[in-house]
């Protein structure tokens, strides 16, 4: 009987107030869907990889890779021969480039490979649409192509494709798709058919073995000169490294929409109760003890979270649709440079957001209920509850500070890790969040005099609204606090990585045109680049081979350059202010890139082993250079020291430093000339080079627009909220104030101009907190994720469109709830509550 | 100071829904009279006086203030109307609760493009008249209920109205407050020679004034 009734009057109470329960359902709903759907992306993306890396591996467990470049097929038939590597599959992997009328070429990989093996080491296929796979034996140019490909040349069975490969145009036959299993789009080709196209006679890329561990050890100890046996999954850690840190980064910025959807649930029932504290007095005056309204209020807040929550996993779904394209083209784009699908995530993420929604609501609500069953029965007058929010303000102030310092801790004592990194954001959060109130009053009491100077009494009245109103509105506001903040800190972060990459860029490439060589041209390209670098439009020229190095530590990139006139383009942080030409001159030496240093954990004047043709040497680290290429060089070294470790002499690029004044696309067309018809290559300008860095870039962050916009809908939802209690709750001095006479245009305009004072004081009180938070991300989270240290640029345009967003939030928010004050019937002055 | 300007009630109607409040009620009153409005709680009483004050709108009739009907203003005029000839006085005070004493009698004043020093001298004036210098800087909350009563009427009487309409202004009141609050109400009206009309339920506080009028069945009787 006495909880059906206590239960009728909480309903009734929100009968009478729906948009109430709406905005806090609202809340906890966004809060849920933003975390499911970011997670979902996550779990489908990280399927997706594993999917992809296991379908490239497949029944692989090891592969012989070369030093540097390609190996002889010698090495293959050698392996043949010992019965405990009969296992083992070759493979040859050719860049091409395949031409279609009216569109781009499209740069694709050749993949040649021994059918007859195939199946036993790697497994099968799948598969094959449209033809007999044993026709690629014995039909001179059939391939098979993937169905993007297929897709996207429009071609079937029995077509032809045009592609480029070793400096040679060549017709191909389409004798069926496969599909897009694994790695980047594709064709595949009987390994003979690839050496020819390629131009690349008895070399291999690699051969997978399936080896037991007896095998492989013997295989170690027995390697063919100038090879390395590595572990098939070896190759995936790094990139493994680099998707978790991004995945973590986007499930905290998940878990923080949740945190902001956490305040309105504070803000909602902190609000009801002080709305109803007159007949929560009356139940407690007539015999409820402190437990059982306890018991009411939490019980309100579990079916609001129940249904919050329910209504946050089906929107949860629908969002995930959207974000899982935009994560999976992003960690396509930079980490992967496969197609990777989409995969169906685990059901259990639904279980976990449905737990975090009804328990986050709980914890919400646990605070204003206990508080509230606390309370003295005769506490209901308005300046006693002020003076109580007040009270709470400043203690709320002071335990700020030992959480601020709690973070600092944490940041201090946790060296690497990005867990421990994010709670000290949080901390840093939340310490924030408990200053807002504090800030407000004592911003708000700076403000008066002169808003009462411009404005008059109505001025006073708005300034002064918002610090008697600290008991209602001191959570919305931080909440808004808490979004604007995230908001800032993420721009100055963009705004910091943006600046530190151009300047990267500006550091890094030096020359003005660079030329791609194919390795094929070793030798015989000599005097060619002598005749370039005579040209009269020609400063200089600097020499870079590219090269994948297979380590202890995985496959990690080299870059081996004989600089140009302008040095080797190297951003140097360790040691400071130090010259790469000087690092670089002495034997055996290279310098690495911050992110591999940092996931290595070496700093200059450590060693690095690298398997040279004359065995394991160890290279010493001469300095660490700033790197935000994720695809780029881990390594750079002088040209002259990679080709004595490596016996390499081939060359990948060249980089031409043109002379002031000189017109580019005539100097491109005379280093073709040198280079003559039989190498046709690709010139990129610098300012090219640029472009599509600063494209990807953009690319990456579009996911943290998304998510930051959605962190704005919540705090705006907050905010709205906590406006439209308020204004219910002042009603009656409306009416009363229209009945003195003042107007509804003044109303209203006094209305906003209070929310808009709201909205300014949460801005400014985000400065710095989003400026603390944006030091976080630039100096720990981005250092901890991905190696790359930055400059902290502070971008006033940055921090004034955060105020602008939090003053058009508040008074978006407030624009409804004044338009009703202002509209407030008159009659209510006649009434008591 | 305004003019006091005579009030005429002619056949007015209205109801909430199906249940009639005024039926063709009707009146007049002189300038600068005092017109206690009596009857049953639920007779009609407040409503008379938001119908008179233009806080709401009658369903047929006239309310005419001088030469201003009242149903001819617009939004805007009413507002105006209201802010310039109309001071209230509400059972529950009704103050603004973020601002002081002194600031709620100024507010009228700020309405009206008063100049604040001017405002300032003349709410400090009525407050002192009215016994509550003391208490000018101190918000309602802080004021005993008699006290947030004088603050209402002082800010009533603030822009000098032609017209003060109360509801039942000392029902809130212990009786010996009540007395006070009402003497300082009339003298103050007479004062300013403002026409008063009070809604009461009190014998005493009717008996004070020039005329009573009874809300019987949704009609204005007087009662000699």
């Amino acid at each position: 009987m006495k909880l059906r009734l206590l239960a009728l009057s909480s309903l009734r109470f929100y009968r009478r107030h729906p948009w109430q329960l709406l905005l806090a359902v609202a809340g906890i709903a966004l809060g849920v869907a933003v975390f499911l759907g970011i997670e979902r992306a996550n779990d489908s993306a990280r399927r997706a990889f594993d999917a992809s890396s296991t379908a490239a591996r497949e029944q692989t467990t090891h592969r012989l890779l070369p030093v540097a470049g390609l190996m002889p097929e010698s090495h293959y038939v050698a392996l043949k021969r010992d019965r405990r590597y009969v296992d083992s599959a070759p493979v040859l992997e050719v860049p091409v480039t395949l031409s279609r009328a009216g569109g781009p070429p499209v740069d694709v990989t050749l993949e040649g490979v021994d059918l007859i093996e195939e199946t036993t080491v790697r497994g099968p296929r799948g598969a094959i649409a449209g033809g007999d796979p044993a026709r690629l034996l014995t039909e001179p140019g059939a391939i098979l192509a993937d169905d993007t490909i297929a897709a996207l040349f429009e071609v079937s069975a029995g077509e032809t494709l045009t592609l480029r490969a070793g400096g040679e145009t060549h017709e191909v036959t389409v004798i069926g798709t496969i599909a897009d299993a694994a790695g980047s789009p594709r064709l595949v080709a009987d390994i003979a058919t690839v050496q020819e196209l390629g131009g690349l006679p008895g070399s291999l890329s690699r051969i997978d073995l399936r080896l037991d561990p007896t095998a492989a050890a013997a295989l170690a100890d027995a390697l063919p000169a100038g090879t390395v046996l590595v572990p098939a999954a070896a190759e995936d850690q790094a990139l493994r490294q680099l998707t978790r840190a991004f995945n973590i980064n986007l499930t905290a910025l998940g878990l923080l929409a949740l945190v902001v959807g956490m305040f309105l649930i504070y803000s909602t029932i902190s609000f009801t109760i002080v709305q109803r504290w007159r007949s929560i007095a009356v139940l407690r005056a007539i015999g409820l003890d402190r437990r059982e309204l306890l018991a009411k209020l939490l019980g309100e807040a579990l079916v609001i979270g129940i249904a919050g929550t329910l209504l946050g996993l089906v929107l949860g779904r629908l969002l995930s649709a959207g974000l899982l394209e935009l994560v999976l083209r992003t960690l396509d784009d930079l980490y992967f440079r496969r197609a990777l699908g989409a995969a169906e995530p685990s059901g259990l993420l639904y279980l976990l957001s449905a737990a975090l929604g009804i328990g986050a609501t709980l914890v919400s609500a646990l605070i204003p209920a206990v508080l509230a069953s606390r309370r003295e029965i005769t506490s209901s007058t308005r300046s006693r509850l002020e003076r109580g929010a007040r009270t709470l303000a400043r203690r709320f102030a002071l335990a700020a500070v030992p959480t601020a310092v709690v973070a600092v801790v944490i940041v201090r004592l946790s060296e690497s890790g990005l867990w421990p990194a994010f709670v000290a954001l949080f901390l840093v959060l939340v310490a924030g969040a408990m200053l807002v109130p504090l800030a407000t009053h004592v911003l708000m009491r700076r403000l008066e005099r002169p808003v009462a100077r411009l404005a008059g009494l109505p001025g006073r009245m708005a300034v002064r609204g918002v610090t008697d109103s600290l008991s209602r509105t001191g959570v919305a506001m931080a909440a808004l606090v808490v979004a604007v903040a995230t908001v800032i800190s993420i721009a100055l972060m963009i705004a910091s990585f943006r600046a530190s990459l151009i300047e990267w860029i500006d550091t890094t490439v030096t020359a003005d045109l660079y030329v791609d060589i194919d390795p094929g041209w070793a030798g015989e390209i000599e005097p060619a680049l002598a005749a370039i670098e005579g040209l009269p439009d020609v400063d200089g020229l600097s020499r870079m081979r590219l090269a994948r190095i297979t380590t202890a530590n995985g496959e990690l990139s080299l870059r081996a350059q004989m600089p140009g006139p302008e040095g080797y383009g190297v951003d140097v942080v360790e040691p400071a202010s130090a010259a790469a030409e000087t690092l670089l001159a002495g034997d055996d030496t290279l310098l690495m890139a911050e992110p591999l240093a940092y996931r290595l954990g070496l700093r200059a004047g450590d060693a690095l082993e690298l398997p040279t043709v004359g065995g394991l040497r160890a290279f010493a680290v001469a300095g660490v250079y700033r790197d935000y290429n994720t695809a780029g060089a881990e390594l750079t070294m002088a040209l002259q020291t990679y080709r004595r470790a490596f016996g390499d002499d081939a060359l990948t690029s060249i980089g031409v430093h043109v002379a002031p004044g000189a017109d580019e696309r005539g100097l491109a067309a005379a280093i073709r000339d040198e280079l003559g018809p039989e190498r046709p290559t690709r010139i990129r300008s610098t300012s090219f080079i640029r472009e599509v860095s600063l494209e990807i870039f953009d690319q990456t962050f579009r996911v943290t627009e998304v998510l930051r916009l959605l962190a704005g809908i919540v705090a705006f939802l907050g905010i709205l909220s906590a406006l439209m209690a308020l204004g219910l709750e002042r009603e009656r001095e409306f009416a009363v104030l229209r009945s003195l006479g003042m107007s509804v245009r003044q109303l209203f305009a006094q209305n906003l101009a209070q929310t808009s004072l709201l909205g300014l004081a949460a801005g400014i009180a985000a400065i710095p907190l989003g400026s603390a938070l944006a030091w976080l991300l630039v100096h720990v989270i981005n250092r901890r994720s991905f190696g790359w240290s930055m400059d902290f640029v502070v971008s006033i345009d940055a921090m004034l469109a955060g105020v602008g967003m939090a003053i058009a939030a508040a008074a978006l928010a407030g624009i409804y709830p004044a338009l009703v004050g202002a509209r407030a019937d008159m009659g209510l002055a006649w009434r008591d509550d | 100071m305004t003019e006091s300007l005579g009030i005429e009630l002619d056949s007015v109607c209205k109801s909430y829904g199906t249940q009639v409040v005024l039926d063709r009620a009707a009146a007049s009153i002189a300038p600068g009279e005092f017109v206690a409005v009596v009857g049953r709680s639920g007779s009609g009483k407040s409503t008379l006086l938001k119908l008179i004050g233009g806080l709401m709108s009658p369903d047929s009739g006239s309310i005419r203030h001088g030469p201003h009907e009242l149903a001819r203003m617009s939004e805007t005029e009413l507002t105006l109307f209201r802010r310039r000839e109309l001071g209230f006085v509400f059972q529950f005070f009704n103050l603004v609760p973020t601002l002081t004493a002194c600031e709620n009698v100024q507010l009228p004043l700020a309405l009206n493009s008063m100049a604040r020093p001017k405002a300032l001298e003349r709410a400090s004036t009525l407050l002192e008249q009215l016994g509550l210098s003391g208490c000018a800087d101190r918000l309602p909350d802080e004021l005993s209920g008699g006290e947030q009563q004088r603050v209402a009427i002082a800010r009533a009487l603030a822009h000098e109205p032609s017209l003060v309409i109360t509801d039942e202004p000392t029902g809130n009141l212990d009786l010996e407050t009540a007395g006070e609050v009402l003497d300082l109400l009339i003298e103050s009206c007479r004062n300013h020679a403002a026409t008063l009309i009070v809604a009461t339920h009190s014998r005493d506080a009717a008996a004070r004034a020039d005329r009573i009028l009874r809300i019987v069945n949704g009609r204005l009787e007087p009662i000699a």
